[in-house]
């Protein structure tokens, strides 16, 4: 059974071991609500053995602790469930916390959805692994042994229907393991395609209708699903029939019992009792354990895909810990501004990239009130330059002088409260455009970035929700958005990365006015651009 | 709880035929299992009678163990159908359920339909109906199929045995599983739809915050998104325990009963054995079938506890699968006039004409084309062959009248299964409407008409995905060809190609292009610029 184990195992035992303890626990509890039934089933045999010989009296005490028996298996279960699923919150919590606090500090290379997508949606699949499949191992890993050795003592020929009818426990497993496995990852792999085909035609369906060919892309879905649901069919049948084989193994389990104990009481055979006769307590034991010693094998078996599962989370936390990352100085917190004169300096700069690369920085000297764009080829590291002058890219060699000292990790928060970044890339999260812009009136800094008007026309104006489409935004329009945001932090050196990349030449002119009459309200400006006209109104230019 | 009316209607709709059979065979599982104990321990009782009689010779073996056989195998039998049936029949329903929301949503306003192109938004939609996935496998399925059982079971022990043990089995289960499911549904609702949202919200504030990290750390800001993200976190978790407490409670309230009907069916077997009315053979077979139909119980909690997500998601889905109701609109009245005339801006365009539309972005080009296209209600009077385009009807509109939109999407599959969404499988025009845009010798190397496109269109540039959309427009011999943006990532030769093969390809249609570069190419008659201001 133990093979050596897999990346994945090795990363799933990693994750569990903060609550270890917590693991046996709840997994010895669990065993011992699974031994209770047999003394259960004990108090059965003895009331209707009484039944035959007569004797009525036995079928109170024997109800009633039958009933007791139930109930501490009840309380048992729930305090190990209890156990569990604490546990499991635990482990769901710290690898949150642990995730959320690694990709904030310093991001690795997964797109942010797919980092959203296995903090909020994967990580709770972890749980019912937790819950689920670890007491249904641990029972599996007893309980059977147990029920063959009570058989024994009363006939060998039992214990050996016990033992035959689930063979080699370890290879059933396996069986069951693979078909469920493979059943599930099919399950899981239709549902997964079918959804791809959805949101693709979900995110075309105004092309559709502008091409009157809603109708045809209808039936083309249904076309499309029908075939994905025949090929997954066929996977399914396959998968379904070597499970079956549990099933069909523990009914064929229970029949030999009974035919085997009816046929020894009635005289019939009569061998493998230890030289006793059989009694009708023991056969009736005998019936009601069939039952119980498949059902810990059944369970595993429906708890199977809950291990693959979270095997595949473990996977993915796992590569996610060892990508390689971009830290950053400081944490990002609020901080008093640094004091001295706004000045800033680069000397020999060398930026640490992820993986171990560095990239030489030309030096440069950018004072207070002055502006200077940085321009060079795109992949010639003008974002880097940025991410280095605000302490998110740490250096490897040289210096960066802010306000006439060393940037470091000391006063990176503080330098950054003198900074405001207009980045790249836009997008508008989904919140409204009050929270976005930060605290503040923001209508002077929208003023100032000629976007009053797009506010205006915006349904809800300031509450409205920007959502990833941008509610109805234009790309020009967002651009101005974001510089309003720039300008609304009231910072001194504002650093913008092509604030006119793809806008129309008008909207681009009128970035650019917004620019110059910032600098001339005594702002400092640094920017990243490859835009000539954007480069004839800064003050200087560095190429990279 | 009308919504998840409606879905179930819909689901158990999309293949009642095997739905039924599933169920069917779910039920025979069911009643195969407990008959095959009850059967079992009526034998051991009254082997061992007859052992201690010494009419062992005498008893008929034959007929007991072959049920006992019978109902093993047809156990082992009906579970592996009904596993095939009933996921035959889910998947089907899935696939019908996600054509009828893709059919839903057509015939929706413009704005909410583009509104449903956001990631947050397909993210959204497609875990509700995931969520509903469940809704007959784990909740009515296993629900009817153990009331069915219950039943049966009852009357079957009251033709074998006698009235009281029937009626104590059906009163060690009834009342305790109502009672179990009923608290379950109340106390998990709550908590299953608060997890929900929480955790939806943890997801979107985390991609929020991480696309927007450089400026929130810059702003100081960092430990503030933090903080709201482990008390997203922690809310989201608070729910599950809440939900998981509520699980757990209905699991053992559940586990008990078997054991409570088991006992009762022995003290009611036991009575009658007192009172003459049966013997301990048939006595014990109530005992047996009591445990047995536990096996009803085991599937509930897990489905009712997500009866909370499935309301959710249901009462989000069902608006949409709902037809909406189309405003009957006459044919189109007679046709005299200009193809299109505008008022704001003021432009009349005849068949064969072609014009640009300028101005910088953000003053309203893409919304003025969406209004002629018919997708938005006009600012001001707009005119198609001298009717109100509000008052043409949708398939008139979509026949004379095509808009390639600026983010024009293409879906996953060959050039030719994109180009065939315009309604035309020629191979032959398909190639023409490739030659006009110029794409035919990129896409020569790669298999013409066969290449084969990802997720999306994926794996044509910018430029290559636009001309195909033109492509696929010219295609549709529109009357009036709206273009945005079309030679948006085109180089200047390529673009130039693009607008004269458009030209020659449709020399009687009226064209109208809004662009903010090579608005001066000659092959338009006129350009309007253009400046839209309505706030």
């Amino acid at each position: 059974m133990d093979r050596t184990p897999s990346p994945s195992a090795l990363a799933a035992r990693r994750i569990e071991t903060p609550v270890r303890a917590q693991l046996s626990r709840a997994s010895a509890l669990a065993v011992l609500a699974g031994l209770i039934w047999p003394l259960q089933a004990a108090a059965i045999a003895w009331a209707i053995a009484g039944w035959v010989g007569g004797d009525l009296d036995h079928t109170a005490p024997a109800a009633g602790l039958f009933l007791l028996g139930a109930v501490i298996r009840a309380a048992l279960d729930w305090r190990a469930g209890g156990i569990l699923f604490r546990a499991g919150d635990a482990v769901l919590g710290q690898q949150r916390a642990a995730l959320i606090a690694r990709e904030l500090a310093a991001r690795g290379p997964a797109p942010s959805a797919a980092m959203a997508a296995l903090a909020a949606e994967k990580l709770p699949l972890l749980l019912p692994w937790i819950t689920r499949y670890r007491p249904a191992m641990a029972r599996a890993r007893v309980l059977p042994f147990v029920h063959i050795a009570i058989a024994a003592v009363i006939a060998w020929p039992a214990a050996l229907i016990l033992a035959v009818a689930g063979p080699l426990i370890p290879v059933f497993m396996a069986l069951i393991g693979m078909a469920a496995e493979s059943a599930s990852r099919r399950h899981l792999a239709e549902i997964g395609s079918l959804n791809a085909l959805l949101m693709e035609r979900l995110g075309a369906l105004i092309d559709l209708r502008l091409l009157g060919a809603e109708a045809r892309a209808g039936a083309d879905f249904d076309a499309r699903a029908d075939n994905l649901r025949a090929r997954t069919m066929a996977v399914l049948r396959v998968a379904f029939l070597s499970s079956t084989v549990l099933e069909l193994f523990a009914a064929i389990g229970v029949a030999l019992m009974a035919v085997y104990v009816g046929f020894t009481l009635l005289g019939v055979l009569n061998f493998g009792t230890w030289g006793r006769e059989m009694s009708i307590a023991q056969g009736i034991l005998l019936l009601l354990l069939a039952p119980d010693y498949f059902q810990p094998l059944r369970d595993l078996a429906a708890a199977w895909h809950d291990r693959a599962a979270a095997l595949a989370v473990a996977t993915e936390l796992a590569e996610a810990e060892a990508a390689p990352r971009q830290p950053m100085l400081g944490a990002g917190a609020p901080a008093d501004p640094l004091p001295g004169a706004l000045r800033l300096q680069m000397r020999d700069a060398v930026a640490a990239l992820p993986g171990g690369a560095g990239l030489a920085l030309p030096d440069l000297d950018l004072g207070a009130g002055q502006s200077l764009a940085v321009t060079g080829e795109s992949g010639a590291g003008k974002s880097t330059l940025l991410g280095v002058v605000s302490g998110l890219v740490p250096l490897q060699g040289g210096q960066v002088l802010v306000a006439d000292r060393p940037l470091t990790d000391a006063n990176a928060d503080a330098w950054r409260a003198r900074l405001a970044v207009m980045p790249q890339g836009l997008h508008l999260p989904d919140m409204t455009l009050r929270e976005w812009l930060g605290p503040g009136d923001p209508a002077p800094a929208l003023r100032r970035a000629h976007v009053e008007g797009v506010v205006a026309r915006l349904p809800d104006g300031l509450q409205t929700r920007l959502g990833e489409t941008g509610a109805g935004v234009s790309g020009g329009e967002a651009r101005r958005l974001l510089l309003a945001r720039t300008i609304h932090a009231g910072r001194e050196l504002l650093i913008a990365d092509e604030p006119t990349a793809d806008l129309d030449p008008e909207t681009a002119a009128q970035i650019i006015d917004s620019l110059r009459a910032l600098q001339a309200q005594g702002h400092t400006l640094l920017i990243a651009t490859h835009d000539p006209a954007l480069i004839a109104a800064m003050d200087r230019e560095v190429r990279l | 709880m009308t919504d998840l009316r409606l879905i179930l209607n819909r689901i158990l709709r999309a293949a009642p035929w095997q739905m039924a059979a599933g169920a069917g065979l779910a039920l025979l599982v069911l009643i195969f299992g407990t008959a095959l104990l009850g059967v079992s321990g009526w034998f051991i009782t009254a082997t061992g009678i007859a052992g201690l009689a010494g009419a062992g010779i005498a008893f008929d073996v034959f007929r007991p163990s072959a049920s006992i056989r019978f109902f093993a195998m047809g156990r082992t039998a009906a579970r592996y159908g009904e596993r095939v049936f009933t996921h035959e029949a889910v998947l089907r329903a899935l696939a019908a359920l996600r054509g009828d929301l893709l059919r839903g949503l057509a015939g929706r306003p413009a704005r909410q339909v583009d509104a449903m192109r956001s990631e947050a938004a397909l993210t959204r939609i497609t875990a509700d109906v995931d969520a509903l996935d469940g809704l007959v496998l784990r909740l009515m399925l296993p629900l009817a199929a153990g009331l069915v059982a219950h039943l049966l079971a009852a009357l079957a022990l009251w033709a074998i045995v006698g009235a009281p043990v029937a009626c104590t089995v059906v009163a060690g289960y009834l009342p305790g599983t109502a009672f179990a499911l009923i608290r379950l549904a109340r106390r998990a609702t709550a908590p299953a739809q608060q997890a929900e949202a929480a955790t939806q919200a943890l997801r979107r504030n985390l991609i929020a915050g991480l696309r927007d990290r450089a400026a929130l750390i810059v702003a100081g800001r960092l430990p503030a998104l933090e903080d709201a993200l482990h008390q997203q976190d922690r809310a989201a978790r608070a729910a599950a325990t809440r939900l998981d407490r509520a699980e757990r409670a209905a699991r053992a309230i559940l586990s008990l009963l078997p054991a409570l009907a088991g006992a009762l069916a022995l003290l009611a077997g036991a009575w009658m054995i007192g009172q003459g009315q049966t013997g301990p053979a048939a006595a014990a077979i109530g005992f047996f079938v009591a445990l047995g139909l536990g096996e009803t119980l085991t599937a509930l909690p897990r489905g009712l506890a997500e009866l909370g997500r499935m309301r959710d998601a249901a009462a989000r889905v069902a608006p949409l699968l709902r037809p909406t109701a189309a405003l009957p609109k006459a044919a189109p009245a007679v046709e005299q006039g200009p193809v299109l005339r505008l008022s704001q801006p003021d432009l009349v365009l005849e068949a064969g004409q072609m014009a640009a539309l300028t101005g910088p972005s953000g003053s309203g080009k893409t919304t003025l084309l969406w209004q002629i296209a018919g997708l938005l209600p006009p600012f001001a009077p707009i005119a198609l062959w001298g009717v109100p385009v509000q008052d043409w009807p949708e398939d008139a509109l979509r026949a004379r009248v095509t808009l390639v939109p600026q983010r024009a999407a293409l879906i996953a599959g060959t050039i030719a299964e994109n180009l065939a969404l315009s309604g035309e499988d020629d191979p032959a025009r398909m190639a023409e409407a490739l030659e006009a845009v110029g794409l035919t010798q990129a896409l020569a190397p790669r298999g013409g008409l066969n290449t084969l496109l990802g997720e999306g269109g994926a794996g044509l540039s910018g430029g290559q995905a636009r001309r195909l959309a033109v492509a696929r427009a010219i295609l549709r011999r529109p009357g009036l060809l709206l273009l945005d943006e079309p030679t948006e990532g085109l180089d200047d030769a390529s673009a130039d190609r693009m607008l004269s093969g458009l030209r020659s390809a449709l020399p009687d249609a009226a064209i109208l292009c809004a662009m903010h570069r090579h608005g001066d190419h000659p092959v338009f008659g006129r350009y309007v610029a253009f400046k839209m201001r309505h706030w």
